[in-house]
């Protein structure tokens, strides 16, 4: 699903590589944790597989498309099929629960009545039933955080990247986090993220790729979070 | 659903810049009112040359009695075999086309009406102030040269005037105010495009983040662009419609009443104006258009 080949990312204006020849398989319905130290390159990876940035060298294929043979049109339909989910929940303010989720599937042209069936039962499959017309500011932390990963799953993506998304949400609500993340998972959704949150990592035992200085120490399935950093 | 999806959010712009949309309404409206009035000034330059073209004479004063002209000193009026001599001679020149006398009570009477409301001028001049004078036709009006030439010294002849070189005159201010008006234009319609553009890169800023969520969730540039474009088509179009008001007063007000005084008949069609308004508006459109893509261009790169 994602093959990265010896991809080298440099920054402008920096000396050091952001990713350093790194070569990583994730495989369809892979559930990933991608660990290591601030500037170790994890936000890095997360954007060059949705092409937000280009790799200096090395080839990138998503879902079995290279990435550099992908022209600027299609690059909007690569990111349909990928589901975002960010550490600030990047909520429209304006919108409700529902608008919000709606947003994603508006944007893309889907017609109201598939947006009217569909949206409800993502709003459910996250645990807020019930919730959907409250704003965003009327919401907790973890409960926007739902919104994001509905937000993010509500179009059926092969891919779902989380960029340290239980970053501003206490220990116990971020248990609740990953299980909504794990029954992504289970419907088939590979799923990568990147996270300093050593004590979700161990208890998940999923495949943990650790990312040090831009290259991957460490690539182990059913690992745990490592050293204490 | 798109559509009602495009339509929602471009309200939901404008309203937000309300003032912002308020300024490139009112200068378009400005600057495509001024480009229209440069048009309409050209077009109605262009018809009063026309209706003054025809009207263009070679006038032929003949001497009278006491005649303060030089060349007449002494000669004591032209009498009627002279003056036929006269007509017969220019009318035999190739680049005439005809010949007509005025006598002394023709010029009396059109002299009255011309300065109808001057009643001091009207007692002080009598008819036997008016000379008469020969209106020689050009077949070309830009032949005038050869005929003055050989009328200028004939005997009998006072003064030849040719209207044309008074209306150069005339013509050469109107040209100037041609150019002035559309230069004018040009500048307002430049900075229009500017404004217009910063609008639209200032409603794309205050929504950086539904736009940016809209590129992460994968919508198309299109879809992305087209609001802010038709938040500036919009306001294009309402600047356009009142620049079209302006321009009909103008002319109702303006146009119409100056050439009345330059050059009767001549008055600008409805049909030009409708076509300048059609032609301003789809200028406004463009421009609108054209700047939202430009500025739109390098914010929202893939």
């Amino acid at each position: 699903m994602i093959h990265f080949d010896n991809v080298t990312k440099v920054y402008a204006n920096q000396n050091r590589p952001a990713l350093d020849h790194v070569s990583v398989d994730v495989d369809k319905g892979e559930f990933v944790f991608l660990v290591g130290p601030s500037g170790s390159g994890k936000s890095t990876f997360l954007r060059l597989v949705l092409k937000e940035e280009r790799p200096n060298s090395g080839a990138i294929h998503v879902a079995g498309k290279d990435l550099a043979r992908l022209s600027n049109f299609k690059i909007p339909h690569l990111r349909r099929r990928i589901g975002c989910v960010f550490q600030d929940f990047r909520l429209l303010p304006n919108k409700n629960v529902y608008e919000n989720v709606a947003f994603a599937l508006e944007v893309i042209g889907k017609p109201r009545r598939f947006i009217r069936k569909v949206v409800p039962e993502v709003v459910e499959l996250v645990g807020l039933e019930g919730k959907a017309h409250r704003m965003p500011d009327e919401l907790s932390g973890g409960e926007q955080q739902r919104v994001a990963m509905a937000r993010a799953f509500v179009n059926r993506p092969m891919i779902l990247l989380a960029d340290e998304p239980t970053g501003n949400i206490d220990p116990a609500t971020s248990i609740g986090i990953m299980k909504v993340l794990d029954r992504i998972n289970r419907t088939g959704t590979t799923v990568v993220m990147a996270t300093h949150d050593a004590a979700i990592v161990d208890s998940m035992r999923k495949r943990v790729v650790e990312l040090e200085d831009g290259k991957i120490v460490r690539d182990q399935s059913r690992g745990v979070y490592g050293q204490a950093y | 659903m798109r559509a009602n999806f495009i339509f929602s959010e471009v309200w939901i712009g404008l309203r937000r810049n309300l003032t912002m949309t308020i300024a490139v309404i009112v200068t378009v409206a400005i600057g495509m009112a001024l480009l229209g009035v440069g048009l309409m000034i050209n077009s109605q330059i262009n018809s009063m040359k026309d209706f003054w073209a025809d009207k263009v004479e070679v006038s032929v004063f003949l001497c009278k009695k006491d005649d303060p002209f030089p060349q007449c000193k002494g000669s004591g009026g032209v009498n009627a075999q002279e003056r036929a001599e006269l007509k017969g001679e220019i009318e035999g020149m190739p680049q005439v086309e005809k010949v007509d006398v005025e006598d002394a009570a023709q010029a009396y009477k059109n002299f009255r009406a011309q300065n109808a409301n001057n009643t001091v001028l009207l007692t002080a001049i009598q008819v036997e102030d008016m000379p008469e004078s020969l209106r020689v036709k050009l077949k070309d009006p830009d032949a005038y040269a050869t005929v003055i030439e050989a009328v200028k010294g004939a005997p009998g002849v006072s003064n030849v005037v040719n209207q044309r070189e008074l209306l150069e005159k005339f013509f050469g201010l109107l040209e100037k105010l041609r150019w002035a008006a559309l230069v004018v234009a040009i500048i307002l319609v430049f900075a229009a495009t500017l404004l217009i553009g910063n609008t639209v890169r200032l409603s794309a800023y205050n929504r950086r983040r539904e736009t940016g969520i809209m590129r992460l969730v994968g919508a198309s540039n299109l879809y992305i662009q087209l609001p802010f474009v038709m938040e500036g088509v919009i306001a294009g179009l309402i600047g356009g419609v009142l620049a079209a008001m302006l321009l009909i007063v103008s002319k109702v007000f303006l146009f119409d009443g100056v050439q009345l005084y330059l050059s009767p008949n001549s008055q600008l069609s409805w049909e030009t104006v409708a076509s300048v308004i059609s032609v301003t508006m789809i200028f406004g459109v463009l421009i609108c258009v054209l700047a939202s893509f430009v500025t739109l261009r390098r914010y929202l790169r893939v």
